[in-house]
């Protein structure tokens, strides 16, 4: 065989016993000594084995020997070396012998080696040739059948993949995972620590290898070709999980207004349903679900003990997995850990949230603990080199610029992940109530039309809508346009005329402004409209403290004079309704009185009288204000 | 807010407290042009996070010294020499001088693991060199330093290249040697010899790229 | 970050602390409202006569900038500054050899320091080896940093509660740098000349 394969066996170490005691106690026997167990393998040559045919033949001539051997093998009894010592020497004589007879013939004097004549063998090609063909396809079948048999399992295992080899899986764990040996187990370490987290949760895992049991187990049902269920690949690795990183975990963040849920986040890594926890999952699946537990546990912890250092006016509340903060007045923001482990999911299954909101908030807790990670990791370098590891650029930079102790302090100040996390909150929150108000207002308001665009891009903590009042079909004559920025607490209002408004969280005050623009818009507006068609304006006011006290803000007004002068239009706009009233220049209903006697006082101006406008025929305010100048331009 | 300290007093609170990192552990070695690439792949993988490609720098250093001109006479002063290094960065301009004080190095026995010495590091405006002329001090040598510096924890390490300052112009500068100079130092306040101990653990792991090794400038100086 | 203008005041027949009160009520009754205290110290060292001709070096500290050590260094012709980060202390020791101090020479001034608008008002008392030499008023203004376009609102407001003795013309110091922008270092320059003055006071009565 070419490929013989040298094994080494060796004895068990253990002694032989000897004597079982009746109690049980093993006496065993004292190990051979060097020479002992040299003799004893010495004994067990056989000598005679290689020439046992001349032996024979010399037996039958050497009759006489053999009395003597027996009388050596009785002597041998009493020496362990005798017989091998009796061996030795026959051999000795024959070798002697037969080195005399090759002398002798060596000189080819006396003796003369002649070489004997074979018998020639019976030879039967045919014969022959039928036992090698009947050895060859025996052999070949048992070869075949052979073969046949690894293809056949390879195929198995090919087509099944039942079980994958431990260390290719080892391999691929390895490319994911940090792992180390530790004497003889595999130890893996799933925590954030590399990437800077600083929490002091261990998360090891054990990688073992799966149980034999279970891999003989899982083969028999694959063997069916036509079985309907495909058979999950079985892992040969098995991960073992502290029990406490186990289960599912996420956060859930709430905004709670009256205990009624504005918006729900829920902060999940790997997706909204819950990974089934059961035993058979993939190592993989496995470990990332118990990364995100980690992850989760110190996010929570890290809020709750931001949450109980903040010295905030209304103070955090932190009760077992919650974590209470007041964002507005009346509405909380709630943070809490959610961790099912398999045992209890099903009773502590949550009823899934009924709003659908964005995935905002879970984002952004999401994102603030991996920078705060990236931050703790990613220090600046100093340069010059030689200068020291860990201050800032702007740190390095306060000495020799000489900064203040309002800006170094202003360098020492960080915002803890609570407090951005709540001013996130918060701006969400302005940001659904601009909307909203802005919404309702459109809704309720049809004339003018007001449209509002929010700017795409924008940050965690602000953004920008721009509103555009216009009345329709008259949106090139006049248009107001207004942007508001919301921030965390407040809105910035920029108007029209560059004017700032800095309003605080209350809706009111922005639909309070809204109004106001929409009044100062319908006043701008006819202003505009009255100029195209010729009419002037003859004087207007934002805020009219006359008439009526307004609920909200005050009422617009302007008045306006025809191209002859002799109509007046007054257009009074409240947020409740828009009040118009003409005069004719010349009274018509001029009367001569004892006070005024002349006639020439009828061209001071009539009474105002009202016009009613919801029986006027018009699409919108404007176009019954251009209808109704039309008409009294007309008439003169 | 209460009375603002003497800057003396808080000063010598702080040596007291021993809160300053003055003492600078240092271990040196060089490695040849050809294997500086090995070694800088080598330390990618040790060092934290150089995702992002190793940290470059080029600085300018310059080298003063105060001497007493008369040191002959006064022999009772013990010590007449004193040099500072004024750094600054070529490629990063918005980063402030940096003048540096290096006192005398420890070697210690064998056990200590790391060459000791006191280090003053201070920022300081770009008037340092016209102010350390007008001290006194006067240029020993300049030289221009570029290279990669590499983190891991608190020990940074630098493989830089010296170049010696041309005639006149920033652009002939000549390399000194065919090897870079490799330097794995702490800052550290005095007294945490602990951080020897890790430093030449690192140092083992860069075996048998670049050995670095406690240099005695005293016998280099016999040396030669 | 602004302007500084640094004066001295004494009122006749007063001591130091009467002075200050006198100050501090004037500035109060002006609306001011008080925000802590301030110290500007000032430590002087000179060459040994090995290093040939005679150099001074002063360390100033200033408790606006508690990260900086500033120091000027007078080679008898011309004043050369050097901002530094804290250590510079540390380095100065180092330097025993070579620049020595005396500790009669130091000096410092301090006291309280008010707000009021944009300006910020510091009235310090001077003190050599704890010896009383005078008052230092210190007037920030702190929205503008070049002295020729706020010099003559400061000169206006330092009148208001110096009186008569309020400077008529700026700081020695700062009148062929009217047109600059303001560094901190101006601040210092200015102590150090009045400290001068004050010390050589102190050595001649």
């Amino acid at each position: 065989m070419s490929y013989s394969v040298n094994i080494s066996v060796e004895a068990p170490t253990e002694n032989q016993i000897q004597e079982i005691t009746y109690d049980g106690t093993e006496i065993y026997q004292p190990p051979l000594t060097l020479s002992e167990s040299l003799a004893k393998y010495a004994q067990k040559i056989d000598f005679s084995k290689t020439s046992e045919v001349e032996i024979k033949k010399e037996e039958s001539n050497e009759d006489s020997k053999s009395d003597t051997d027996s009388k050596d093998a009785f002597q041998s009894s009493l020496w362990p070396w005798d017989s091998v010592r009796n061996k030795l020497r026959n051999t000795l004589q024959e070798v002697c012998v037969l080195a005399d007879v090759l002398a002798i013939a060596k000189d080819k004097r006396y003796l003369v080696l002649d070489p004997v004549q074979q018998e020639p063998l019976e030879t039967k090609p045919m014969v022959q040739i039928y036992a090698r063909k009947k050895a060859l396809a025996g052999a070949a079948s048992v070869l075949l059948a052979g073969s046949e048999k690894m293809k056949n399992s390879q195929n198995e295992a090919a087509r099944s993949r039942t079980t994958l080899d431990f260390h290719i899986e080892l391999l691929r764990l390895r490319q994911n995972w940090r792992l180390k040996k530790v004497s003889n187990t595999i130890i893996g370490d799933l925590s954030y620590r590399t990437t800077g987290s600083k929490y002091l949760q261990t998360g090891t895992f054990e990688v073992t290898k799966a149980e034999d049991e279970e891999k003989v187990t899982s083969p028999p049902s694959s063997p069916l070709p036509g079985g309907p269920a495909p058979v999950k690949p079985t892992s040969a690795l098995r991960v073992s999980i502290p029990s406490e990183l186990q289960g599912v975990a996420y956060i859930e963040v709430l905004c709670q207004k009256d205990q009624e849920d504005l918006c729900t986040a829920n902060l999940t890594l790997l997706g909204s349903g819950p990974p089934p926890s059961n035993p058979d999952m993939h190592w993989q699946q496995k470990l990332e679900a118990a990364q995100n537990v980690l992850f989760c546990k110190e996010l929570f912890n890290q809020l709750a003990k931001e949450a109980v250092q903040l010295q905030a006016p209304i103070p955090h509340m932190v009760v077992g997995n919650q974590i209470m903060a007041t964002v507005l007045p009346g509405i909380q923001l709630i943070i809490a850990l959610r961790h099912s482990t398999s045992s209890d999911k099903k009773q502590q299954n949550p009823p899934p949230s009924k709003s659908d909101h964005d995935h905002v908030l879970e984002h952004s807790l999401h994102q603030l603990l991996r920078e705060v990670h990236h931050k703790n990791t990613h220090h600046p370098f100093p340069h010059p080199a030689t200068g020291p590891l860990g201050p800032s650029k702007k740190r390095m930079l306060a000495g020799p610029t000489a900064a203040d102790r309002y800006e170094l302090l202003e360098m020492t100040k960080t915002q803890t992940l609570l407090e951005q996390i709540v001013q996130q909150a918060q701006h969400f929150i302005m940001r659904m109530r601009t909307e909203y108000v802005l919404d309702t207002i459109a809704k309720e308001v049809k004339d003018p039309l007001i449209t509002s665009h929010w700017n795409t891009l924008n940050s965690p903590t602000q953004s920008c809508v721009k509103i555009h009042i216009s009345t329709h079909g008259y949106d090139a004559v006049c248009r107001t346009p207004l942007i508001i920025h919301v921030g965390e607490k407040s809105l910035k209002c920029i108007c029209r005329d560059g004017k700032v408004m800095n309003m605080s969280y209350e809706p009111q005050e922005l639909r309070d402004l809204i109004f106001c623009h929409i009044n100062q818009h319908q006043i701008l507006a006819v202003q505009a409209l009255a100029k195209t068609m010729g009419w002037q304006a003859l004087g207007n006011s934002n805020h009219l403290g006359t008439g009526t006290v307004e609920p909200l803000g005050n009422a617009s007004s302007c008045l306006l004079s025809s191209p002859t002068g002799d109509r007046i239009i007054a257009v009074r706009c409240e947020p409740s309704d828009t009040q118009v009233s003409v005069a004719h220049s010349p009274r018509q209903d001029f009367f001569p009185s004892r006070l005024v006697t002349e006639r020439k006082w009828e061209h001071l101006g009539g009474q105002f009288r009202d016009v009613r406008l919801d029986k006027m025929e018009g699409r919108n305010f404007l176009h019954k204000m251009e209808l109704l100048m039309a008409s009294l331009t007309s008439s003169s | 807010m209460s009375t603002p300290g003497n800057a003396m007093d808080s000063l010598s609170a702080a040596l007291k407290c021993n809160i300053i990192p003055n003492q600078e552990y240092l271990l040196q070695g060089s490695v040849l042009d050809q294997y500086v690439e090995v070694l800088l792949h080598r330390l990618r993988g040790l060092c934290d996070n150089v995702d992002s490609g190793p940290e470059t720098f080029h600085d300018h250093e310059i080298c003063f010294s105060l001497r007493i001109p008369n040191s002959g006479a006064t022999t009772s002063m013990p010590m007449s020499v004193f040099s500072l290094r004024v750094r600054r960065a070529i490629d990063v301009t918005d980063t402030p001088f940096q003048l540096r004080y290096i006192g005398q190095q420890e070697l210690g026995d064998k056990n200590r693991p790391t060459v000791v010495r006191s280090s003053i590091d201070m920022a300081c405006s770009s008037s340092i060199i016209e102010f350390l002329n007008e001290l006194g001090c006067r240029i020993d040598f300049e030289y221009i330093a570029r290279g990669y510096m590499f983190r891991k924890g608190r020990m940074k390490i630098t493989v830089s290249k010296i170049f010696k300052m041309g005639s006149n112009k920033q652009e002939s500068v000549e390399p000194i040697s065919q090897s870079y100079i490799v330097e794995l130092s702490v800052l550290a306040p005095s007294g945490q010899d602990s951080i020897g101990e890790d430093m030449r653990i690192f140092a083992e792991q860069l075996r048998p790229l670049v050995q670095l090794e406690k240099i005695d400038y005293k016998r280099l100086s016999n040396m030669m | 970050m602004g302007v500084t203008i640094l004066s001295q005041f004494f009122l006749d027949n007063k001591t130091g602390p009467q002075t200050i009160e006198v100050l501090s009520k004037r500035i109060a009754a002006l609306g001011a409202v008080q925000q802590g205290h301030f110290l500007v110290d000032c430590e002087t060292y000179t060459s040994v006569p090995q290093l040939g001709h005679q150099r001074t070096v002063h360390v100033l500290h200033n408790s606006e900038q508690p990260a900086t050590v500033f120091s000027l260094l007078d080679n008898g012709t011309k004043i050369t500054s050097l901002a530094t980060d804290g250590l510079f202390d540390l380095l100065m020791m180092k330097m025993s050899h070579f620049y020595t101090s005396k500790k009669q020479t130091k000096v410092e001034s301090k006291g309280l320091r008010y707000e009021i608008g944009d300006f910020c008002v510091k009235l310090g008392t001077v003190t050599v080896s704890s010896n009383c030499k005078g008052i230092l008023v210190e007037v920030e203004y702190r929205p503008c940093v070049v002295p020729a376009m706020c010099w003559d609102l400061m000169k206006e407001f330092l009148q208001g509660f110096l009186g008569t003795a309020a400077p008529t013309n700026p700081p020695a110091y700062l009148q062929n740098k009217m047109q600059d922008i303001y560094f901190p270092i101006d601040t210092i320059h200015q102590y150090l000349d009045h400290f001068t003055m004050l010390r050589k006071k102190l050595f001649i009565s």
